[in-house]
């Protein structure tokens, strides 16, 4: 059963809507749940309030962990990567059945592991190192909702060989679905790490094994825990691409080249499970420097590519528009009214300028030294997963809201403001637990004035400078988050109805126009934006290595 | 055209001027950061480890032991003391909640710090310098350090490791000369007690007093002196000093009574302490030490005797 899109021209499949719309509410479900543990535990850490007591403040960091990073993320994936295989294919879904199948399970998944955290039997942080144990309901929790990904995958590969039979594509797949193909690829290799680590432990946990390698459970679970992660970088980077050309009717300037930097990441990101077993025993320094880096940083090499071809994509449509005063007149003259652009703009900037660097800086193997476990390390993965992923999911939900639920966004002026609200509320919050990081502030941690313990630490002073900060800024991105909820679901179900494109708030673009002239140079104003990049990597580059050279020497 | 396939050609387009002088700009990058980190071997200070070796826990913990009993100086409030040689091998065990011994170092001197953990995964956190490494139990991971700045440093725990996770501290002093330990309280610990002598299977012959002493070696050595002290302050668990014979409000199974401590409640403390809980310390509950008999029998000789 197809319907045609009145405002798209495409034919959309009504079961995977339905699938992608199911998919996309459980995903607003669990960013809901996120952010409300998030908002307690900024104010647990922030000592002057210090919220929760131990037991809870451990209880819902793990909370918080899980409902962000895996359920969030997976479930708008799952409903992405439908998207992208059968609407923007004309393509209809290959098995509803096992759509539902793939839902059911990973809903199931989901209610296990979270009932078990809140009622203390899984009080073990998302990590759940081993000897840490949680009841055998948690892990079969996780492996459930890894199984419902798995197969949600599988389906999106089905459904894009179907369009390739059907003819609805033709030999090349478009861009965007190429990057999630991309993503799709990393998400097996990741399911299927997670599956050899889970299985074991969730026997152990039954008492059927007798013991896990503490050091080879941590290494395992990273190839989850790390390349998980890079299924949100493609995915990202993916939709970047999209919005350029729903917003502007452009795209990369030369697709060989971004597909290429996709492969890149087929072949080398999932080496960063190494990451976080830098400071380890039990791996050699070699195997450290060769992995971490990504077989010589070619991983990095790929998201350097982007970093040109996405903004270059959005200027050299501009130009073609007109906009080709100066250096800088297609980035002034930019749809900013358009809340799906201002996201992905916004979460490109942050993505380069503080989760990336601090990314590279930190996974090197002895800068590592002054940063692993402390509170940096969320303070980086804010600034990627954050202001990255969710910001870029976020925003490309306000064309998902007309074009799949066929409703009007409810306040759109607030949409309006709610990306540059969220980006400088998680900036502040990802820079101060950076800052409070490199000061040695421990992560995972209830009370940094250690109450109890035999001795007592005292903490450079500054750190209450950015405690403050990191509280404010957090505040401020949970009032965002919570506008974008509210808005989200004020809108799916009781927002007027879309009748057609004269409902559409936010623009399609026509196709841009073709350039009138080549100069070699296409996008110089993104070159300069670039360099400008550079220099703040190499900035902090010398910072971080001038602090690793001022502690004891160690060997 | 990203939601539609690339026009024909595509393949074959030339690259920008200005793309590719950004994607050579990138990989002479990626390049240098590889050589850098490699070099930084040959020509920095600062480099993890390559020496680990496979222990256990239980091995780990009586070479902890052996170790303590040999070197300690005196007691940091409830942490042993232990001023090793420089260049010698030095024994520390990460532990719920506790990183013991404290030690005592020379600045610019190097040591073999063997770390590992008693129980669960710990992160090994020195600070004010700012140095982080993972520690796992049943790996003995051999950290070579320098002390370059003099003065006190602490250890935190860095990787969750349960309810009593914050309370996890330990300390090290870094000195210039012995007249430097003064500015730490270090020069009036106590002489380095007796050696201990190996306690016999059998040990039904001693005294009270023979029991109450080895069993101090026991609370200082197993970790009891990181939560319960013996001068009637109460920090994580209750104080040990006036506990035997009297009587205590305990919840047992959701239901509160009243009991009177004696050798069967000490022992049922010690080898299940989530079982009767005092009122008032809920907040962390006790971890799981392994004591064997006698062990059980000399501490509860040493808790007799703190009047």
């Amino acid at each position: 059963m197809f319907r045609t899109c009145d405002i798209t021209g495409f034919k959309v499949d009504l079961n995977s809507e339905k699938l992608i719309r199911l998919n996309a509410v459980m995903a607003v479900v669990s960013l809901l749940l996120a952010i409300i543990a998030a908002i307690l535990l900024i104010f647990t850490r922030y000592q002057p309030v210090h919220l929760l007591d131990a037991e809870w403040y451990y209880r819902l960091t793990t909370f918080h962990g899980l409902n962000a990073l895996i359920f969030w993320i997976v479930f708008f994936e799952i409903a992405g990567l439908y998207f992208g295989s059968t609407v923007v294919l004309n393509q209809k879904f290959c098995s509803p059945v096992l759509g539902w199948l793939s839902l059911i399970l990973m809903v199931g998944g989901f209610l296990l592991v979270d009932v078990m955290v809140m009622i203390g039997q899984a009080d073990v942080m998302m990590t759940s190192y081993v000897p840490l144990k949680a009841h055998p309901l948690y892990y079969l929790g996780i492996i459930l909702f890894a199984v419902g990904a798995l197969l949600g995958v599988s389906l999106f590969f089905a459904n894009v060989v179907n369009a390739k039979r059907d003819k609805n594509v033709g030999d090349t797949l478009p861009l965007f679905t190429y990057g999630l193909v991309a993503a799709a690829i990393i998400a097996v290799i990741t399911l299927a790490t997670g599956a050899i680590i889970y299985i074991p432990t969730f026997l152990w946990s039954l008492g059927l094994i007798d013991s896990v390698d503490p050091a080879v459970y941590k290494l395992v679970w990273w190839g989850l825990g790390h390349s998980s992660q890079q299924i949100n970088v493609s995915a990202m980077v993916s939709i970047w691409y999209l919005t350029t050309f729903l917003a502007l009717g452009g795209t990369s300037i030369n697709e060989r080249v971004s597909r290429t930097a996709f492969f890149l990441y087929i072949l080398f990101i999932c080496l960063a499970s190494a990451h976080h077993l830098l400071t380890d025993p039990a791996t050699s320094s070699a195997w450290k420097v060769w992995n971490t880096s990504y077989a010589m940083y070619l991983a990095v090499l790929a998201s350097m590519i982007h970093a040109f071809a996405v903004p270059s994509s959005i200027e050299s449509a501009q130009r073609r528009w007109g906009y080709n005063k100066g250096l800088f007149e297609w980035l002034a003259k930019a749809p900013w009214s358009n809340p799906a652009f201002t996201s992905c703009v916004l979460a490109c900037i942050g993505f380069g300028f503080i989760g990336g660097t601090t990314g590279v800086i930190f996974g090197m193997e002895q800068t590592n030294i002054i940063v692993h476990n402390t509170l940096a390390i969320p303070g980086h993965f804010k600034g990627t997963v954050v202001i990255g992923t969710t910001l870029t999911f976020m925003g490309i939900t306000y064309y998902l809201i007309p074009l799949i639920f066929r409703r009007k966004i409810v306040a759109f002026k607030l949409a309006q403001i709610q990306p540059w609200l969220f980006f400088f509320g998680i900036a502040i919050l990802s820079v101060s637990m950076i800052a409070l990081g490199q000061l040695g502030v421990p992560r995972r941690h209830w009370d940094s004035t250690f109450s109890g313990g035999p001795f007592t630490h005292t903490f450079n002073p500054s750190v209450d400078f950015f405690w403050t900060l990191m509280m404010l800024g957090g505040s401020l991105a949970f009032i965002a988050a919570l506008i974008w909820v509210l808005q989200v679901v004020v809108s799916v179900f009781f927002g007027p109805k879309v009748n057609g494109p004269e409902d559409m708030q936010l623009p399609i673009s026509p196709l841009a126009p073709a350039a009138k002239e080549h100069k070699g140079y296409e996008a110089p104003g993104t070159l300069i934006l670039t360099i400008l990049f550079l220099i703040t990597f190499a900035v902090l580059f010398f910072i971080n290595w001038k602090w690793l050279a001022a502690t004891w020497w160690v060997k | 055209m990203s939601l539609l396939s690339p026009n024909e050609g595509w393949f074959h387009k030339r690259v920008a001027k200005d793309e590719r002088m950004w994607i050579i700009i990138a990989f002479v990058l990626c390049i240098f950061l590889f050589v850098w980190m490699v070099m930084w071997h040959a020509f920095g200070k600062q480099n993890p480890s390559n020496t680990t070796y496979k222990t256990s826990p239980a091995e780990f913990g009586k070479l902890h032991d052996a170790y303590v009993k040999k070197h300690m100086v005196g007691m940091d409030n409830g942490i042993p003391v232990v001023k090793p040689e420089p260049g010698s091998d030095v024994i520390l065990m990460a532990q719920m909640w506790r990183w013991s011994p404290a030690l005592i170092l020379k600045k610019d001197e190097w040591y073999n710090l063997h770390i590992s953990s008693k129980d669960l995964v710990h992160g090994f956190s020195l600070q004010p310098s700012n140095m982080n490494f993972q520690i796992y139990p049943s790996y003995d991971y051999v950290l070579k350090f320098k002390p370059t700045v003099a003065g006190e440093a602490k250890i935190l725990c860095n990787e969750y490791c349960g309810i009593g996770h914050h309370t996890m501290i330990g300390k090290i002093v870094v000195i210039e000369s012995d007249a430097d330990l003064a500015q730490y309280g270090y020069d009036k610990l106590s002489a380095a007690p007796a050696a201990v002598p190996a306690t016999p299977e059998d040990i039904s012959g001693w005294s009270e007093e023979q029991l109450a002493k080895a069993g101090e070696s026991v609370y200082n050595l197993k970790g009891c002196s990181a939560c319960h002290k013996t001068d009637g302050t109460s920090l994580i668990g209750p104080p040990f000093n006036k506990l035997y014979g009297s009587k205590v409000k305990i919840t047992e199974e959701g239901k509160s009574k009243e009991v009177t401590v004696d050798d069967n409640y000490i022992a049922t403390s010690i080898n299940e302490p989530q079982k009767q809980i005092v009122v008032g310390y809920e907040k962390i509950p006790m971890a799981q030490l392994e004591l064997s008999a006698n062990e059980i029998k000399q501490v509860t000789a040493f808790i007799k005797s703190l009047k």
